[in-house]
């Protein structure tokens, strides 16, 4: 045997090889167009929606579980398992009627003691729940298909709380599951959404399956978020876990997966280049970018200094830092409202606006009495997005004349410092990064981070009376336009008592395979409607 | 040697109680909290501090070190604080990739360093013993992920002949688990091979000197039989043992890989399981792999008696 046989032999079984692995059968190629190959944003690591509040779950969990109303595209709760609901004169009675034919993926009907069994979970964990739950007088079954909440004051955002996509969702589980502590993880995922959880295959860090339900009743409207007829298009959906963006990109390009829910920015010129894949913004909600300062500490316990700050405080240069020189990706946020949603506001946003005046922010810090204590600025290395906005505060700080004791960690070592109240010497802090969904930042119900409440606020623990009375003053709103005065008052007395920095407002890409369609935008990836072609 | 294998496994008992008490005081005193990421960003500091109750973290240090110790003396690993499944079955789920790697790997690994080592000790001084030498000190210096990003480059985006990612169970079919294997084994194998490659280069070099090398050339044997026969099993015991810290290492080097592959392997889990403080998972991790590498251990001690008949225990 010579060489040149031996290369043909290997060059044949090679041929032969890669023929018979890589081109797969007309079978398996049908089996393929109905399955769709997701990459989401993050390890989908526990499945109970309610027990544990991150994104990544309650995307998963909108596939599996339906919800009594849904919001659309313009942020209005639409019927979804309701078929009616009646409201008393005083607003106090609310008796709900569930459409006919919903059912459980264990075939078993919904019923309205599943709905009471699983909206007495969800309100002992969801901020509006909550509110709800402390105003509730009675909240009973009626009959199969209906149930009535009495309470003792109107509650105008009824039908918002229920249809909100913020986490926790009101999502609907069979009474036995929902009987489950809402602080200890259920471990059985029978929902009646439009798609199936396959257990069996779920494969943590990995994998996780769902597959369409052949029993569920969509509605007749046209979908829209997490409104209207939820109509399947495949048989299967996996999400593909893939902590590595550059092995998602290269999957994405060589066709093993169809969509990437976030591609990061350092990656979409190349598969912009790519002719088979498309990209476009994912979520026009965006996210807010900000940074919290600790209210029971020197420096940042004195309004001046927080205000110091923010007056030096440039927009464009986080903005930058986090989506380079793509313009289309980010906008200044004078205030604390996601831009192009109905209450958006920039009242009382001057100080984040022109000019940054260093010299003024300077005289201010002064006057707030710092004299070079260490400021204690946890900043996560392992989240782009807030290592490239720690670096910016880091430079902004010492521009501002502060000693950066610049902590360098990892998210989960944040978020577990952040909550001491201990003093910064001491294993507290004074300053932290993150950002939030646009979505959370609609307005005040879903949104934790602008609460002002001292001790009962997010971490910070912001006091600001302002704040708090406007925050009230929107829940009790009964118009849009009262809605709109009160939003207004709210992002100036946050802006004035510096309820935190809005480090700027900015939006992330999605990318899919061409042979994909029916993609909508919105602030999580919606399955239905979307379909794969061979 | 029965008595000796038997001791031997009995003395694996105390190592993994010293480890088991060192990983969980590390992980006790360490920052994080896994209710911090389970609550998600908008929780309340009392709905995190509940959280914290129910999975028992509020409870002192040696009631739980206890209560793990008890269930692991039970045969029970525990149960993952994120996915409420059995650390078991999260580590069954995971064995399959990552042992699977470690064997293509592995074997990648001494197919081509051992011969590579061989001929460069034959023709030392040489072109060629200067070019492995060359590949050795490439091989060793290029990261692990590099390597990965460049191979998946070139075979899968732009000859199109592997997967980028992934894993296919062997019961699948042996291509289809093999071709998502070979590009990951060859990343993770390149600072082995220049690793393995120069330490039989320079045992055989030594051997090469002796004098029944000399008397086997005397003799007229083929420079094969005297390289491969002759000199090589005289070598082996360095050799082998540097495989078997190899092993060892694999284990380390899986995790970039898998992360890079994306292969659903122990790598990643314990790289998840870290970022995200769930202590179960990481606990009964680093138990296996202590046991893995006491076993791998033994073995090389077991090797060692077939390869130097002279060695006994």
């Amino acid at each position: 045997m010579d060489r040149r046989t031996v290369l043909k032999g290997l060059a044949g079984a090679g041929g032969l090889a890669l023929s018979g692995g890589l081109s797969a059968p007309a079978i398996a190629q049908g089996a393929a167009a109905r399955t769709l190959r997701f990459v989401p944003q993050a390890n989908l690591a526990n499945f109970d929606p309610i027990w544990g509040t991150q994104y990544v779950v309650r995307n998963a969990a909108a596939l599996v579980w339906d919800t009594l109303y849904g919001v659309d595209s313009s942020l209005q709760p639409q019927r979804q398992m309701v078929e009616s609901e009646q409201v008393s004169d005083d607003g106090t009675i609310w008796t709900f009627k569930l459409r006919s034919g919903l059912k459980f993926h264990d075939g078993e009907p919904v019923l309205s003691k599943d709905v009471v069994a699983s909206l007495t979970r969800w309100s002992a964990r969801d901020p509006m729940g909550l509110m709800l739950k402390a105003l509730q007088q009675e909240f009973t079954a009626v009959d199969d298909r209906t149930f009535k909440w009495v309470l003792k004051q109107p509650f105008p955002k009824m039908l918002y709380a229920l249809g909100k996509g913020n986490s926790p969702c009101a999502f609907i589980m069979p009474e036995r599951i929902a009987q489950t502590d809402p602080f200890k993880q259920i471990s059985e995922y029978i929902g009646s959404g439009p798609m199936k959880f396959a257990k069996s295959e779920w494969v943590p860090g990995a994998k996780a399956v769902f597959e369409k339900f052949a029993d569920y009743a969509p509605r007749q409207e046209k979908s829209s978020w997490l409104a209207g007829g939820k109509q399947i298009l495949v048989d299967r959906v996996e999400w593909v876990i893939m902590p590595d963006p550059a092995t998602a990109a290269a999957a994405l390009q060589n066709g093993e997966i169809d969509w990437w829910e976030n591609p990061i920015a350092d990656l979409v010129p190349v598969l912009k280049k790519n002719k088979n894949i498309s990209v476009d913004i994912g979520d026009p909600l965006g996210n807010i970018g900000s940074f919290r300062m600790n209210f029971l500490y020197p420096p940042f316990n004195d309004v001046r200094a927080r205000r110091a700050v923010l007056m030096a405080l440039n927009q464009e240069d986080y903005m930058r830092a986090l989506v380079g020189d793509d313009n289309s990706l980010w906008k200044p946020l004078p205030g604390f409202f996601t831009p192009d949603t109905p209450l958006y506001t920039e009242v009382g946003g001057e100080v984040l606006k022109g000019k940054r005046d260093l010299d003024a922010a300077k005289k201010l810090l002064a006057e707030s009495g710092y004299s070079g204590q260490p400021v204690t600025c946890l900043v996560a290395q392992d989240q782009p997005i807030t290592k490239a906005m720690g670096d910016v505060t880091a430079d902004l700080l010492k521009q501002l004349g502060m000693n950066v004791d610049f902590v360098a960690t990892d998210w989960g070592t944040v978020g577990s410092r952040r909550a001491a109240k201990t003093p910064p010497g001491q294993g507290g802090w004074n300053m932290f990064h993150t950002w939030h969904a646009g979505a959370d930042c609609i307005n005040p119900a879903p949104y934790t981070a602008i609460r002002a409440n001292g001790d009962k606020a997010w971490f910070g623990w912001p006091t600001s009376a302002g704040t708090e009375k406007e925050v009230t003053s929107w829940f009790e709103a009964k118009s849009i336009d009262e809605e709109k005065a009160a939003i207004g008052r709210l992002n100036k007395a946050a802006l004035d008592d510096v309820v935190y920095a809005p480090t700027g407002f900015f939006l992330g890409y999605t990318a899919w395979r061409k042979n994909i369609s029916g993609i909508e935008k919105g602030p999580l990836p919606f399955f239905w409607g979307v379909s794969k072609s061979a | 040697m029965l008595s000796y294998i038997l001791r031997r496994i009995v003395s694996t008992l105390p190592v993994m109680a010293i480890v088991a008490l060192f990983v969980f005081s590390l992980l006790y005193i360490a920052p994080g909290d896994p209710a911090v990421v389970i609550a998600g960003d908008q929780a309340s500091p009392e709905d995190v501090e509940r959280i914290r109750q129910s999975l028992g973290l509020d409870r002192p240090f040696l009631i739980q070190f206890g209560s793990w110790v008890w269930r692991i003396l039970h045969g029970d690993l525990g149960t993952s604080i994120f996915t409420n499944l059995p650390v078991s079955t999260m580590i069954g789920q995971r064995l399959g990739p990552t042992l699977s790697l470690m064997m293509v790997t592995l074997f990648l690994t001494i197919v081509i360093a051992v011969p590579l080592g061989v001929v460069a000790a034959w023709k030392a001084g040489s072109f060629i013993d200067r070019a492995i030498m060359a590949f050795a000190v490439f091989g060793f210096s290029l990261p692990v992920f590099v390597v990965g990003y460049v191979l998946a480059y070139i075979f899968a985006l732009e000859l199109e002949w592997l997967p980028v990612q992934g894993y296919t169970p062997l019961t699948e079919g042996v291509w289809p688990w093999l071709q998502n294997l070979i590009l990951p084994a060859v990343a993770l194998g390149c600072v082995y091979i220049a690793l393995i490659a120069r330490i039989t280069r320079a045992t055989m070099l030594e051997v090469l000197q002796q004098d029944y090398i000399r008397t086997a050339r005397a003799k007229g044997l083929g420079q094969g039989g005297i390289l491969f026969v002759h000199a090589l099993k005289n070598a082996a015991v360095p050799i082998v043992t540097v495989i078997g810290i190899g092993i060892a290492l694999l284990i380390g080097g899986a995790v970039v890989t898998e992360s890079v592959f994306a292969i659903p392997g122990l790598g990643r889990l314990t790289i998840d399981a870290i970022l995200r403080r769930d202590y179960p998972v990481i606990q009964g991790i680093v138990l296996l792999f202590s046991f893995v590498y006491v076993l791998v251990n033994l073995m090389i001690d077991v090797v060692y008696t077939i390869v130097d008949p002279r060695i006994r225990y």
